[in-house]
């Protein structure tokens, strides 16, 4: 446990010597904010309701998308690829760490301090734009927002560490993260807008793969637009994909590591 | 002559890019299939807002998916010629770019044309055949002159990609920084998907006078509608001109703190 908080501490300064790097990441996830919000802001102009969302719904979806990109999306996981190729990896095999356990570890680094940045910025921009925020009215709900975001915390996590780990077999190692953990994931997590105001045929068949659990029904949650059935059937799913992702990485990383032979160096 | 030798050179890069992309062919199948699946999940989306609300800021539906496609298009070309910029980053950091420095090239040539990217070439193909089929379906061509003045300021927008990528380039030198801003006027242009004229007006001026997004695409495609005054049409070619210019005098100074660090 020792050497995680060493390794916890050393990411964070990692942070601050870089920091011209971490001031334009943390810029533009504020520019990604901001530019969804005067989007939606945008498109209701003086509507007080679209697509079936009230505008202080709406307003709510997007700085929920803003938070859940900080705490889920947020990840280090995928420079382990790059190791991979450039044979970098082979010093964690000489070293007495888990992979898993380093990857996750610079992870809980890089959403605390992300986390901590992003609370500030969005209370600044809800404070300058009066905006109406939605609260929820349950305890409960409360409760099964953060156990389907800690679930999606770790879905995230081995959905990253599976596609990083597909480096032990292929040259090119951009194009499948690129698909899959930014162009499915950025539209079919709902991080860009509500999945349920796409066709219904559509969205159906969304839920079926893991992106929806990531940011869309953790954020359904929060806006109580879910039955306690629905609630329960998601949590299912979520689970059934996070058990599924844990098992694929770690048979692939088990695989890979077998084959590896340290190409970079 | 001199053009005449750049663009050799250029269609070399572009040669060499093109055998490196297509050398993974798996991997240039992702992209392009990633490129195709985003821009329909837009238009399904698209779709979807133009379902509840019948017009966008006074737009109808066919104008909303023009803007929408101009957007794609500008993009993609963009994309396409100044790739190179992705790739700038190494060559900085290690020092490789004092080889380009001594070549009898612009300075800012390898930076900016230094990688065509030919996989946005594959999708640049069928999105101008279906723009061009939109437009006359759709009966949005308005007349000759102004399709001669869209194009001349969708030249004018490459111009425009042009300076910002250079500006971009400068700041890389000076700090070694490149992919978060890049980034940032990417997500700024994100904003365009869709007509400028639907955003708060102080947002609106931003978009004009800071990151020139209006001037990149919503005004090359309000051209072509026959929408724009002979004041935004000025005022489009005047900020392109003093931003290129700017672009250059910041790139000469970049380059005269540039430290050869890695050498």
């Amino acid at each position: 446990m020792k050497k995680y908080l060493q390794l916890a501490k050393i990411t964070f300064q990692e942070y601050f010597v870089y920091r011209l790097n971490f001031y334009l990441w943390r810029f533009r996830s504020f520019i990604v904010f901001l530019t969804l919000l005067f989007f939606w802001l945008a498109i209701y102009g003086n509507q007080s309701e679209f697509l079936g969302y009230q505008k202080a719904q709406m307003i709510t979806y997007v700085i929920g998308i803003a938070f859940l990109r900080t705490i889920v999306l947020g990840s280090r996981s995928a420079d382990l690829a790059g190791q991979v190729r450039s044979g970098e990896l082979t010093k964690f095999f000489l070293q007495p760490i888990k992979i898993i356990g380093f990857w996750f570890t610079r992870d809980v680094v890089d959403k605390g301090l992300n986390f901590f940045f992003t609370i500030i910025e969005i209370l600044a921009i809800v404070w300058l734009l009066r905006l109406s925020f939605y609260l929820p009215h349950y305890l409960s709900t409360y409760f099964s927002f953060t156990v389907l975001s800690l679930m999606a915390v770790f879905l995230y996590f081995f959905l990253s560490f599976t596609l990083s780990v597909i480096a032990f077999w292929t040259e090119e190692i951009w194009a499948t993260r690129w698909l899959f953990g930014v162009i499915f994931l950025e539209f079919l997590a709902g991080a860009y807008f509500p999945l349920d105001v796409l066709p219904s045929w559509l969205t159906k068949i969304i839920y079926f793969t893991p992106f929806p659990y990531l940011v869309f029904f953790p954020m359904k949650v929060w806006l109580e637009q879910l039955t306690t059935f629905e609630i329960f059937k998601a949590t299912l799913i979520c689970l059934a994909w996070l058990i599924f992702f844990w098992w694929l990485s770690t048979f692939l990383w088990k695989r890979g590591s077998k084959n590896y032979q340290a190409y970079g160096n | 002559m001199e053009i005449k030798k750049l663009i050799k050179i250029w269609l070399m890069y572009t040669s060499r890019a093109a055998q490196s992309a297509l050398l993974t062919t798996g991997a240039a199948i992702l992209f392009i299939v990633g490129k195709i699946v985003r821009f329909l999940l837009f238009f399904v989306f698209l779709f979807a807002i133009l379902s509840a609300s019948k017009n966008l800021a006074g737009y109808n539906r066919e104008q909303v998916i023009f803007f929408f496609l101009v957007f794609t298009l500008v993009d993609a070309m963009v994309q396409f010629l100044f790739r190179g910029v992705y790739h700038f980053r190494p060559l900085v950091v290690s020092g490789d770019y004092d080889l380009d420095l001594m070549k009898p090239l612009p300075s800012f040539f390898r930076p900016i044309f230094g990688y065509t990217d030919i996989l946005d070439f594959v999708t640049l193909i069928p999105l101008w055949a279906y723009f061009l089929w939109f437009v006359f379906s759709n009966h949005l061509f308005t007349g000759v002159g102004d399709l001669i003045l869209f194009f001349l300021l969708l030249f004018n927008s490459l111009i425009l990609g042009f300076a910002f990528h250079l500006l971009v380039c400068g700041v890389c030198v000076l700090t070694t920084e490149i992919d978060h801003l890049i980034m940032v006027y990417r997500d700024l242009t994100g904003m365009a998907h869709f007509p400028t004229d639907i955003y708060y007006k102080f947002i609106q001026y931003a978009l004009t006078f800071t990151v020139p997004v209006v001037i990149l695409f919503t005004v090359p495609a309000k051209a072509l509608l026959g929408l724009l005054s002979w004041q935004w049409v000025i005022l489009a070619f005047v900020i392109s001109g003093v931003f290129l210019w700017g672009s250059f005098k910041f790139w000469h100074y970049a380059l005269s703190k540039y430290a050869s660090a890695s050498s």
